[in-house]
């Protein structure tokens, strides 16, 4: 199981998402983040989150455009777009349906 | 929630991305990530509030926080894999506005302490300048010697001024030869025979002569009633000329006698 020690969040770097604009979300949440290593926890969990399912969606990225370059022969110098075909069956591995907003208010 | 925040949170998101191996992302793509993301912050801290308030505390544990994360399913023992990972990008924490500075209010003066009768509880006083008055006009001069000269002043000036004024509009004499201007003096202008002026009439008034007639009436009241007779005769007989003084009537011989008598005596 998960193996907490005192002092292992406090000694890495800021990440890609800052602990100040975390613990922003957790207050409007009602989360009184008094302790940073907590808030430097939850900004991980987030970044894992995100990370694994744009992870997903590479890899569908890379299947589908290898698809495609094996018909056009262009298989040099591809650049990775992420767009909503590879991201909604990725999501859809996590449990997550994403649909169009049927209009933008 | 700000806009900062959620600036931020597309910057993160963008710059895991790149980490991944994305090049470029679609709007829509990125959006989606960013609305996951945040809610996903967002819904951390609402469970894991409520786990820590089940146990009956009000600041919330690690427990807590790994609590709500196992109950949406989350797995929590690659979270520090996830950390240790090589290569990972940082983003800069956003730098705190500048608070405004607190304008100092304006103090004008020295704030005056309170007098004896006043007890020490009562609130200070105001700056001076909300209750001190100051007149901003002169006393006027009232002594005689600088009035006197004032007016001589403003006559001097109004003559000089009237002269250059006649000077500059009407006809000119120089003084010199040349034709330069520097000395102008009003042209004279000749009548025909210069003599008329002297013999033709005019009303003329004799201030001197009235002065005479207000002042002779007070000196009757004063006088007994025989000297009036004596006045009564006298503007009978009015002498038109201002140069000349109406005849003093000595007084009676017998009171002069008598004066003269009592001075001698004394």
């Amino acid at each position: 199981m998960f193996a907490y020690s005192e002092d292992s969040y406090e000694s890495y770097d800021s990440y890609e998402v800052p602990d100040a604009v975390t613990s922003a979300y957790l207050n409007s949440a009602g989360f009184d983040a008094s302790d940073p290593r907590i808030v430097r926890l939850i900004s991980l969990a987030a970044q894992k989150f995100i990370c694994d399912i744009a992870n997903d969606a590479l890899q569908h990225c890379k299947v589908r455009s290898s698809n495609v370059t094996t018909k056009s022969t262009k298989t040099k110098d591809r650049r990775f777009t992420l767009t909503m075909e590879d991201l909604a069956p990725a999501l859809a591995e996590f449990g997550i349906t994403v649909r169009k907003p049927p209009y933008y208010v | 929630m700000n806009s900062v925040h959620r600036k931020l949170l597309v910057t993160s998101v963008s710059s895991l991305l790149l980490e991944l191996g994305f090049d470029s992302a679609e709007n829509g793509a990125l959006e989606t990530l960013t609305e996951m993301l945040q809610s996903f912050l967002t819904e951390v801290g609402n469970s894991s509030r409520a786990c820590c308030e089940l146990a009956g505390r009000t600041e919330p544990l690690v427990g807590d926080v790994i609590l709500a994360l196992v109950n949406m399913g989350f797995e929590v023992g690659a979270i520090e894999a996830h950390a240790r990972r090589p290569g990972h990008s940082t983003v800069p924490a956003p730098v705190p506005s500048n608070p405004l500075k607190q304008l100092s209010i304006l103090q004008a003066g020295v704030k005056q302490s309170h007098p004896p009768h006043i007890p020490a509880h009562l609130p200070p006083f105001p700056d001076p300048h909300a209750y001190i008055r100051t007149p901003t006009h002169k006393q006027p001069v009232t002594e005689y010697e600088a009035i006197r000269e004032k007016s001589a002043a403003q006559k001097r000036d109004l003559e000089r001024a009237l002269n250059r004024f006649i000077a500059k509009t009407g006809e000119t004499d120089s003084l010199f030869l040349s034709q330069d201007n520097i000395f102008p003096l009003i042209a004279s202008k000749p009548n025909f025979p210069p003599y008329l002026n002297a013999l033709l009439p005019k009303d003329q008034v004799f201030e001197f002569e009235e002065d005479d007639s207000n002042r002779s009436p007070q000196r009757k009241k004063k006088d007994g009633v025989k000297e009036e007779e004596e006045a009564n005769k006298a503007e009978n007989d009015i002498i038109d000329n201002p140069y000349l003084r109406p005849v003093k009537l000595p007084p009676n011989k017998l009171k002069i006698k008598g004066l003269t008598q009592c001075t001698l005596t004394t």
